[in-house]
Parts: C-alpha cells; structure tokens; sequence
C-alpha cells in the first residue's frame, strides 16, 4: 500500500479530562469508520494494559489510524492518537501533541473544563494545534451544553458557533466530529523527498518483537531495510518492518512525511528509542533533530523490597522487564538495615508508583514492601561537597550540612470558588507561595502556586479533593530548587532506628508531623509479644514518643474433643497475616506503616 | 494370618450428642431432646464402627475410649452398655484401658453410675462447672451446687475410682472469689482430676450473640489470667500436677485419651459432629484420596444428628470431610500442642532456633536439655509463641 497524499492526512488527538469520555468518543469513531465492526468492539478498545482498562486510564498511547470518506466525497487517512491522562505522565502527552496538527477537546456537558483539561489545552496550543472542541454527554439528565460551551468561549476563547455537542455514547454528532476533523484540522507538512525526520512519540516492548516504535513522519519516508539511527540516543538499527495499527499491526511498504505509524527494527530495549527522539537514516541523515526532546527523569524515589528475601532476585528480574515497556522507571540496588535488599526506583509520580507496586505484584507475583516515596534533594556539605539525596536515610549528619535545597514546582489548581478559601489554606499549610489567582466563568478560580514537590507527592491530592468537595483539580510542572530548612525526621522502634521509616521534613512541621506519625505507627503495627515503643526523632533529639502495647493474652483455654484442625487454622489465619507483615528485629511491621508518612493529615 | 491392611489407632473418640438443654456458651455438636433417635443412634454408631474396623489389619485393642458430647449420661444405661459392646467386639478394649464417660451431675443416681461401671467404664469426666448456684443457673445449667456434690457422692459409692470434674472461671460479672471457693469446696472430695477452662467466646453461640449486642461484658484479659493462676497455684499446693494448660492431675491420673490429643497422635472419631485422627495408608483404606507428602489425616463426621444418621444408615460412614495435614502443618500443631504442656517441645523442631533464644531472653520460654518450655508469660502469649517457633 503506498503513502496516501499529504493533504489527505490529518493527525490529531483527543485532549478531555478523566471521565469526560475520551475513550468512548475514539471507540465510536473506530465504529463510524468501520476500522472495527461494532461486534468486535470491546468497551474502550485503545486502552490495551489490564491495568489501564480496570482503572479507565490511559498510560501508554497509542495510534489508530481510521479511513474515512468525507462529504467531499474524497478518502481522508485520519490518525488517532490517544494521549496519557494523568499529570504524572505529562511529558508522554506533550510529545503526542507535537505529532498532530490538531486536536479534539471533549468537555463533559456537566462538569466544564478542569484543570487537567486545562493543561493540555495550553500545551496543545503552544504546539500550534487547531483545536475542535466537542461537549460530550449531552444525553445525561445533568447536562448543561449551553453553559459550557459559553464557558469554552469564555475560558478558552473558542467561538461558540465551533463547538460541537455529542453523545459519545449514544453516537449523536459523531458524524459532524468526524467531518469537522477533516475540515478544520489542517493537513501535516513535509517533505518527502526530504532526509528522514521521524518523531518518536512512544514506543512498547514486544516479547516477540521487540521494540515497536510508534512514530510521526516530519520528512522523508521510511520503509523495512531502511539503516536508521536514533538521533539523541546515537544508535542504528537496520529496520525489519513498518506499518500502521488499524487497531492491530498492519504492514505497509513504507510511510512518509505527515503519516504516523510504527516501525519495527529488533531493538532490545526502550531506552534505545526514547519519546522524543528523532529518527533519521544513517545514510543521508537530517541535518538537525526535531525540537523538544527531553530526557525524562523520575520525580519521585522509593525503595521496593521483597517481603520475602529470597525473592530479591525475582524482583530484580521483574523490574528488568517492566523497564523493557517503560523508560521513564529507574532502579538501582539499595540496602535497607530494616527491610534488606530492595531497589530505589524513581518514578514520574505516585500514579507511576501505584502502578508500577500493582503491576509488579500482579503480573509477577511479587509480595512487595515500598517505603514512602521522596523527592531528590540536592544537599551541600559543610565541606562544600553538592550531593543529591533521594533516600532520606542517607541524608548526611546535621553537622555535615551547609544547605539543602527541595524541588518546587509550578502548579495549576482550578476550583469551585465557594472551596477557594480552603484550597488557599492548602497550599498555604504546604508552604505554597501563590503566583496568581484569577476568576474564571462557572463560579471558577485558577490559582497559580509555587510548591514545593515534597508536600504535593504526599497527600496533597487527596487533601485537595476532600477540601473541594472532589471538585478542584491539578496540574504542576518542576519549576526550580530553592533553599529550605529541612530535617531529617527518624524513627525509632524498639529503641532501634528503622532506616526505612525517616523521611525529609520541614523544620516547623517536624513536631506535628512527628508527634502524628508515632500516633499512626501506634494504630498501625498490631500488639506483640513484647511492649513496643516508637520515637520520632529528630538529629537524635526525641520529640515524640508512643507505645503500643504488649498483647496481654493470646492462649486457647480449651483445646480437647479432638478438634485440632479448627486451632491450627486459627493460627494458620494469624500466619498468613503476618506474611504481609516486615519483622524488623523483633517486631512486626504491616506493610501500610511503611506509608505512613504520606497519610498524617486527618481525613 | 497376614494383616490385610494398616494398624488402627488405639485412642477413641465417641461423641453422643443429646443434651437436655442448650448450654448459651457451648459450641460442640448437640442435638437437645432426641430420646426417640437414641436407639437409632446407638445403630448408627454401631455400624460406623464396624465400617472403620474392617479397615484395619492387625485388631490391636483400644486403650482409651472417651464418650464425650453433648450428654452421654443422658443415654439410658442399657443403651450406653449396647455402646461399649459394640466399641468391644469392632476394634477391642484392651484390659486396663481407660475409658471415660462425660456425665451431668443430674444423671447421676445410683443405679445409673453400678451400671456404667459395670459396662466397662473406669473414669467418669463429670460436668460440676460451678459451685455458685447464681453462674450455674447464668451459665443455663440445670443443676445447682447441690446436685453436684450429690453426684460426686453417688460416683464413689458406687466405687468409682478415676473422677475428672471440670470447673468454669471468668465468668462475666462474677467475682474471683466465686470460682475459687468452688474450687476450694470440691477439692474436699479429692476428685483425681480437674479441668479449669476459662468461658470462651464461640462463635455462633448465644453467649457470642450476646456478647455482640453488649449485653454481657467479657471479663478482662488481666482478671481472666489472675483466676486462672490463682487454680493453677492452689492446686499444686494441693498435689496437683498441672500437665496442660487447663488440666490437673494427682499423680498417675492424667488423662490418658486427652494426651493422645496433645501429643499429636492418632485416634478414631466416631459420632456426629466427632474429629478422628488416622495414618496415611489407614485414610487410603477409608477410600479417601490422600496426596503424596502428607503426613497425617484428619476427619470430621457432620454435627447436625439427623444428616449423621442419614448418611450412616445410607453409606456406612458419618465423614462429612477431612484434609491431609502437610509436614508443616504438622509442625506448627507440634508447637501449638507441645507448648501447653509441661514437657514442651524439642528445640530441633524449631524452624529458627534464633527465635527461641530471643523468646528465651525475653523470659516468654525456657531452653534447657534441648527442650523449649514456656514460662508464665509466655504460657499467657501461648499460641503468639508457638506461631514464632512453628514459623
């Protein structure tokens, strides 16, 4: 199959926020299009992991292309591109952008524009993208399209005669999102006589394949035997095959500039072909890559341990291969005295982590332990040394330190105005400083905040839910490192410290936040043999101190008529519990003590 | 002549259910009234018995049977007498053998207990429970003090020389001094054997119903381990030796069937409701299909009454299910059974021996010539213990 014209190309993606029906919106224009017959359509086709569909996100993208015949009565190659919805996975999304000419942004009928929406909004029209917005659900009972289609007027600046209303669900207006993609969208351009410039937009590991790269012509053509070379990343390949998804692999001869597709080249492993990365060929190379690539760095750092040490060498295994599918997951060996050997993973965010704890334990059946996530601090030494630290544990002495300073990011929150006052107090408590506040239409605000990284990665989320009645929502971006008075705060259990419980606070909240913790821990680690206490602490300093007391009496008084199985099972319940428990010397510790940290605030 | 098949178990458990009335705490297989199903009962364990017995090669005879319940005193003498001759003739009773039977004071007249001793029976468990009139009637028992101590009489009249009576403490909203009284009072009559349990919470009782709803308050963990330490010392002041966590002995009068039980070893359960322990190659007799690596068998006949005759007179047996005890299981039983008696267990069986030192520094056991015991505290935390030693 040859390359179809250029101008008969239009790239685009669907920019909604969580639940606003952007995945039924793709499964209707699959179906509209007969790229799959409405049997074969499973509920939200491109949202291929277990895990993305259980969940209703998207983690990885992916690309679809559909054909489509428009009013004009001429055949159009439409690529579809699904985009990542969640903050953590905010750099995934600008790169999907950067590989369309336009998007379609669905709004809820009833909800209006969040902050997430927002977010991508900005970042698609930074990218130059023409947007076609769409208020979706206007067959729920709860719909208000006239409301929010002036409101994306307002907001956004979109003209309200623009906007389409549909039913995702229903299938009402589909036809008009399609004809308005072709018309509206521009057709890409490039040169296709040009040297290679192909924009990795994602990329994911096939057992049997190997790397599969998903990417967006911007000149030149590519086909199988073609000798590539990744152009921040300097390797080459020879590839083995390209195509399309249709949504299954479909080979083609070759693509060309303004096409989006995938190419094939028995590659080992991601990281050799990195989001953001230009493709070009070895023999007539571009003479410079696409712009915006990025090396994606973790944000957050955790230790994952086994519960069970011999299981060390499994987990090593198995994050082995989760890298293969996700380059944006680090891991290095760590040693915790409490918990053994481990590995510091750093991640994106703490959807990231979720994700990556429940797919190691699903997929690989891992019993795992992770200790509560931390951001990297970058700590100058009385000596002048500059260190980073994203292991609170390893934090250098008190007396050793000349300075720390803590990630900040920039952050977007929009909400309700009547939770506003709340919001601000939020961001206040976590030593926010507030860049901007601004009053938008639908009773609305948009606050803009300085942040530091380490108060947002624990409960803040939560904390800004609960506050906003569920309604606020955010969106942030590092921003800078800054100086802070930071101190380790550590715990002691049983009088010995238990490294994989401290964690890098700030000095006025060290008393709150220590006296909560100890009360936490106290709820959490279950009665044992022996009376155990637990001190926070601080540069050895104890400012907290709670006891959980020892179990008075654990005995059956009876145990004859012959029924011992009943006893043993009784035991054998306790038992099974305590396999999810980390014994760190003499006591037990669940496995949510370890979390603790993130959780302090009351509910 | 060759044994056609695997040696029996010489301990037997016989269950008879039929009470007179629900006790609100008690949890094992009953079925209140019932003396129209009596003879059909004893039918049925006749035929279960001989079921089982065909099972076994070599007829090494029993030398211990328990009838326990429910109320076998309740059982007319001569249907108790049919019982034991049917134990007899199907797997033997060996001369000297200990057989037990579980009476409620109100059964015992005098030409009930001639009768139960000339049946064979050599040791009667009676159920005194309490020597306070208030927690008999609490504990919705239909004797009172009286009656009781009436039946020990009557026991050694009729020249009863193996006597068990079992006492109750911790009951709720009863002072201590309740229970020991009680106990000072019958060990007057120098009964050979005691059993001390503390009243226990089941599940699916009333007492557990009322619990629930608040309407009785359980007594505290510390008051609850005082009366029992308060039993425990007065009666080795009185001679007693305390073998098992709730059980007293003068010398040479330990329960020779209970010790079967907590030495993990093999016995038959037969009766509704009743638990039987057997070999490997005995289960496989029985039809059952036991995996390879397991070490033991342990079966359980249905409670209810009538679902037990029906299956009886249908196939023979009464098993309602059973499961092959794995070598593991098989330990942690080990220390779960072993730790409550005096003698302990043998340190080597320990999964970690590290943990016993450090339960040992922590004064919740002793290690001494290899074998792990544990202390007050630890006998407290029992079953916590042998869960870290059984790993």
């Amino acid at each position: 199959m040859p390359a179809s014209p250029i101008e008969r190309v239009r790239n685009f993606s669907i920019i909604a926020h969580i639940d606003h029906g952007k995945s039924t919106l793709a499964d209707r224009l699959l179906e509209r299009t007969g790229t799959v017959s409405a049997r074969d359509m499973t509920e939200q086709l491109l949202d291929t992991m277990e895990l993305e569909r259980e969940r209703g996100i998207t983690i990885k993208a992916q690309a679809v292309r559909l054909n489509h015949v428009a009013e004009d009565g001429l055949g159009y190659q439409l690529n579809l591109i699904d985009t990542p919805g969640h903050v953590d996975f905010a750099y995934e999304v600008s790169r999907a952008l950067a590989a369309c000419e336009g998007a379609i942004l669905v709004v809820d009928a009833s909800q209006g524009i969040e902050a997430q929406t927002l977010a991508n909004v900005y970042k698609a029209l930074d990218l130059g993208l023409t947007l076609v917005p769409v208020v979706n659900k206007i067959d729920l009972p709860a719909a208000e399209p006239a409301r929010v289609v002036e409101e994306i007027e307002r907001v956004l600046g979109l003209p309200a005669a623009q906007t389409l209303l549909a039913s995702a669900r229903t299938g009402d207006g589909i036809d008009q999102v399609l004809e308005q993609v072709v018309r509206r969208i521009p057709a890409p351009t490039g040169d296709r006589a040009a040297p290679l410039q192909a924009l990795i937009f994602d990329s994911k590991y096939d057992a049997y394949r190997g790397v599969i790269i998903y990417v967006r012509l911007m000149a030149g053509r590519i086909a199988a035997g073609t000798q590539i070379r990744m152009m921040a990343g300097g390797a080459t390949f020879t590839v083995d095959e390209v195509g399309f998804f249709r949504p299954q692999m479909t080979e083609v001869d070759e693509l060309a500039a303004g096409e989006v597709g995938y190419l094939i080249a028995s590659i080992r492993d991601v990281r050799d072909a990195k989001v953001g990365d230009t493709v070009t060929t070895v023999e007539r190379p571009a003479m410079s890559a696409l712009p915006g690539y990025r090396q994606v760095t973790p944000m957050v750092w955790a230790g994952v341990y086994p519960v069970e040490g011999d299981a060390y060498a499994d987990l090593r295994e198995a994050l082995g291969r989760l890298q293969l599918n996700d380059a944006a997951l680090t891991y290095e060996p760590e040693t915790s005295v409490a918990l053994g050997f481990g590995y510091r993973c750093g991640f994106l965010g703490l959807l990231h982590l979720d994700i990556v704890q429940e797919r190691l334990e699903r997929e690989f059946g891992l019993d795992l332990i992770t200790t509560a996530p931390s951001v990297a601090y970058r700590v100058t030494t009385q000596a002048g040394e500059e260190l980073w630290v994203d292991n609170p544990a390893q934090l250098p002495d008190a007396g050793q330190i000349a300075a720390i300073a803590e990630p900040r990011v920039e952050a977007e929150l929009l909400t309700p105005r009547e939770a506003l006052g709340q919001v601000m107090e939020l961001c206040q408590e976590r030593r926010g400083e507030m860049l901007h506040l601004e009053y938008q239409a639908g009773e609305r605000a948009l606050l803009r905040y300085d942040l530091p990284l380490g108060e947002i990665i624990s409960d803040f989320y939560d904390q800004l839910k609960s506050r906003s009645r569920g309604y606020a929502s955010l969106d942030y971006q590092l921003r800078s490192y800054r100086p802070a008075e930071l101190v380790k705060l550590d715990v002691l259990v049983a009088g010995s410290r238990v490294d994989a419980l401290s964690s890098i606070i700030h000095r006025g909240r060290a008393a709150t936040q220590g006296r909560r913790l100890v009360e936490r821990l106290r709820e959490l680690i279950p009665r044992q043999l022996f009376e155990v206490p637990i001190q926070a602490a601080v540069g050895g300093r104890i400012i907290a101190r709670e006891t959980v007391p020892a179990l008075r009496k654990d005995v059956l008084a009876k145990c004859y008529g012959g029924d011992i199985t009943r006893k043993r099972k009784l035991l054998e319940k306790q038992r099974e519990g305590k396999k999810r428990m980390k014994r760190v010397g003499n006591v037990e510790i669940p496995q949510e003590a370890f979390m603790a940290v993130l959780r302090l605030e009351q509910p | 002549m060759t044994p056609a098949g695997p040696a029996g178990p010489r301990a037997l458990y016989l269950h008879v259910p039929f009470c007179e009335r629900l006790c609100p705490y008690c949890d094992f297989a009953v079925h209140v009234g019932g003396a129209a199903l009596h003879r059909r009962y004893v039918d049925a364990v006749r035929s279960e018995l001989e079921t089982v017995a065909a099972a076994v090669a070599d007829r090494r005879p029993l030398t211990s049977v328990f009838v326990g319940g429910g109320t076998p005193s309740r059982l007319p003498a001569p249907l108790l007498q049919r019982l034991l001759e049917a134990v007899g003739s199907a797997l033997g009773i060996a001369g000297g053998a200990e057989v037990t039977l579980e009476a409620n004071p109100s059964d015992v007249v005098p030409a009930a207990a001639a009768a139960w001793l000339a049946a064979g029976v050599t040791r009667v468990s009676l159920g005194v429970q309490s020597l306070d009139d208030d927690v008999l009637r609490q504990l919705g028992r239909a004797h009172d003090a009286a009656a009781a101590l009436g039946a020990i009489r009557v026991l050694r009249e009729a020249g009863l020389r193996h006597l068990s009576c079992d006492l109750i403490y911790a009951i709720p909203g009863r002072p201590a001094a309740s229970f020991a009284a009680g106990l000072e009072q019958l060990l007057e009559f120098h009964p050979e054997h005691l059993s001390c349990y503390e009243l226990t919470v089941e599940p699916g009782t009333r007492l557990h119903r009322q619990v629930a709803r608040g309407l009785v308050r359980p007594l505290a963990p510390a008051a609850a381990l005082a009366q029992h330490w308060g039993a425990v010392d007065r009666l080795q002041r009185a001679g007693y030796d305390h073998y098992e966590v709730s059980n007293f002995a003068r010398p040479g009068e330990r329960c020779r069937h209970n010790l079967v039980y907590w030495r993990g070893g093999l016995y038959w359960g037969i009766g509704a409701g009743a638990h039987g322990h057997l070999p490997v190659p005995l289960a496989r007799r029985l039809g059952l299909e036991v995996p390879a690596g397991t070490a033991s068998v342990r079966l359980w006949n249905h409670r209810a009454t009538p679902r037990y005759l029906g299956q009886v007179e249908r196939d023979g047996h009464g098993r309602a299910g059973w499961e092959g005890v794995r070598r593991d299981q098989r330990r942690l039983e080990r220390w779960l059974l072993g730790l409550r008696r005096p003698e302990g267990v043998r340190l080597a069986t320990a999964r970690d021996r590290a943990e016993a030192r450090a339960l040992a520094v922590a004064a919740l056991v002793t290690v001494v010539g290899g074998r792990v015991r544990v202390t007050r505290r630890g006998a407290e935390l029992l079953d916590q213990v042998a869960l870290r030693l059984a790993g």
